[in-house]
């Protein structure tokens, strides 16, 4: 990158951070209105009772747990740019590491309501929280359940603090910069940051040890969530295949998400000499990756539930394959796995417009995946006479808007308002080709 | 330090700034710190730094984490015993995974409880002796000397090729 030098970057970031013009305000207003929209539904519910969503038996989990693995999914790119890639010493990753992490902390939070969502009665919650009460009842934690409530919060925490302390140096540059009230806020922000050689020596040191742990808990996350799944006896969910293909999965699907965000963002912002073609090249090249691990991993089902000479896995995966749901099986395979595909053909990968395209088609493949494995798993199971499908109702596709509004909602304002390119990451590319290296 | 005089060299390359670094040992005047926008490891070669500490604390977090995570599953599952599948009530599979998660969790805040005190954050009291423009393009290397001595400081940082700054 030749042409970038510290000021550039500074300039180039510091001004995204101007005073937003009004069709900005619109679109926050607008997608506001959808949380609105979404947020009341919710309310609804709660008044109405659980039976307002179109969950009933047999298939008691719909698109509340899709949405919940969907998201938890989104936010698992993120600590992969920026923890894997950082051990690894990926200096690609530095420019769209911001962005992922960000879009990682909202997606947790935005994933971590579906379960309250759920619910039903919200308010019961309680009794996953281990205290000293008068009904003498305690969590039980041999439930995945239980792990999964210890693993979504942990993950959220760690992501927070992981994300705020790469901000740290940007923001006291931001501070160095501002006037007034901004300054004010800023200060307060950036904690007396100096950037003095004795806070770096801890800084790395401390930076590098987040990126270690964050590594196996992202890993552990997914594999939780998998569990969710994978410790019930449900056909098509109890299969030890499912920790290392949901991973895959939330990698490919973070990934996608990633350009999806990154590709307006960097045209708005002008941040081409930034976020330069060939990251978002090597983020193509990574989905391809993690689209061909997901392939083989629909594959892996159906052979096993062949090769287990399991009449009912036998039967789930011919349904899944031939039965109602079988065009959101078709969606998943072409979407996921086939169409990435092209990004092995250089001409589509270097191509903005075919990257977003792909990326949105990925989003769209992989919100599939989790309704065919969910919704196929209860609604084929043992007894053909407790067999039955499912449809979301009103309520749920309008909490399904508030959560993507709430979504993008929350990265419109965080990209106005904090630098949404590491300035510190970048200038040490500039340098070193890497990132806060310990 | 009182009556000492307080002057920042600007250097716009990490290689300036070591180069004047090795002078600065070699001379009358008193290396205090430097301010970078970025982590050098160049910087910190040339400083001789040691090892931060903050590792001692992500273990002792981990440790902690580890032994409260099964300790919280344990307690729970002897007062509410509940057989669940035929498993034992302290079932040390299951625990690990609450173990594994308590051991990230304790040790992050480990983490960041060694690097708030180690670096000595928050800090809001007013930043003494320092430039703004070292957290954009400048490297900011903070020496003192006796007032007679200010002049030959100052030549002595714009000799090594940087802009200079003297505090009041």
């Amino acid at each position: 990158m030749p042409e970038l030098t510290y000021a550039s970057i500074d300039q180039t970031v510091l001004n995204t951070l101007t005073p937003p013009k009004r069709y900005y305000w619109a679109i926050v207003a607008v997608l506001f209105l959808g949380v609105l929209v979404g947020a009341a539904c919710w309310a609804y519910q709660i008044f109405v009772g659980i039976g307002a969503g179109g969950q009933n038996n047999p298939v008691a989990w719909g698109t509340y747990l899709i949405n919940f693995v969907f998201w938890v999914g989104i936010a698992h790119s993120g600590t992969l740019i920026s923890a894997i890639l950082h051990l690894f010493r990926a200096g690609w990753r530095n420019p769209i590491a911001r962005a992922a992490e960000t879009m990682t902390v909202f997606a947790v939070c935005i994933a971590g309501l579906f379960p309250f969502i759920h619910l039903g009665r919200v308010w019961q919650v309680m009794y996953m929280i281990p205290y000293p009460n008068q009904r003498l009842l305690w969590p039980n934690f041999l439930s995945p359940l239980m792990f999964d409530v210890i693993a979504i919060s942990t993950y959220l925490t760690v992501s927070s603090l992981f994300w705020y302390t790469g901000l740290l140096p940007d923001l006291a540059a931001i501070r160095d910069r501002a006037e007034g009230t901004r300054k004010k806020v800023f200060t307060i922000l950036a904690m007396g940051w100096t950037g003095a050689h004795e806070q770096w020596r801890h800084y790395t040191r401390g930076y590098l040890f987040f990126a270690a742990l964050a590594t196996p808990l992202v890993i552990s996350v997914h594999s939780v969530v998998s569990w969710d799944f994978a410790l019930g006896i449900v056909p098509g969910w109890h299969t030890t295949i499912f920790a290392p293909y949901f991973v895959a999965g939330a990698i490919h699907s973070g990934l996608a998400m990633v350009l999806t965000l990154m590709i307006p963002l960097r045209k708005i912002f002008s941040y081409q000499k930034i976020i330069t073609q060939s990251v978002l090249e090597n983020v193509a090249k990574t989905i391809v990756f993690t689209g061909l691990i997901v392939g083989f991993a629909y594959a892996t089902e159906f052979f096993i539930a062949w090769y287990s000479h399991n009449a009912v896995e036998i039967e789930q995966f011919r349904w899944r394959a031939t039965g109602e749901y079988r065009w959101g099986f078709y969606f998943m395979v072409v979407c996921n796995t086939l169409i990435p595909l092209l990004f092995l053909f250089k001409k589509v990968r270097t191509t903005i417009a075919s990257l977003f395209i792909i990326s949105l088609i990925v989003n769209f493949g992989m919100w599939w995946e989790r309704f065919v494995i969910i919704i196929g798993g209860v609604a084929r199971g043992f007894s053909p006479h407790a067999w039955g499908l499912y449809a979301p109702s009103l309520i749920e596709y309008g909490i399904m808007l508030g959560a993507f509004s709430l979504f993008f909602f929350l990265f419109l304002l965080f990209a106005k308002h904090l630098p949404s390119v590491s300035m510190t990451e970048m200038k040490e590319t500039l340098d070193h080709g890497g990132s806060h290296a310990g | 330090m009182q009556g000492k005089k307080y002057i920042m060299g600007l250097f716009k390359t990490e290689d300036q700034v070591v180069s004047t670094l090795a002078a600065l040992k070699a001379s009358v005047f008193h290396f205090q710190r430097v301010h970078s926008p970025i982590p050098s490891h160049k910087i910190m070669d040339a400083l001789q730094l040691k090892k931060s500490k903050v590792g001692w604390f992500t273990l002792t977090g981990g440790i902690l984490g580890l032994i409260s995570g099964f300790a919280l599953a344990v307690y729970c599952s002897v007062e509410w015993k509940l057989i669940v599948s035929g498993k034992p009530i302290i079932s040390l599979i299951p625990f690990f995974i609450v173990g594994f998660e308590f051991t990230i969790l304790f040790a992050v805040f480990g983490n960041v409880i060694g690097l708030l005190t180690q670096a000595r954050l928050p800090s809001l009291k007013p930043m003494e002796y320092y430039d703004p423009r070292c957290s954009g393009e400048h490297f900011g290397v903070l020496a003192t000397c006796e007032p007679m001595q200010q002049d030959d400081l100052k030549d002595f940082f714009q000799q090594n090729g940087g802009e200079v700054k003297v505090f009041d």
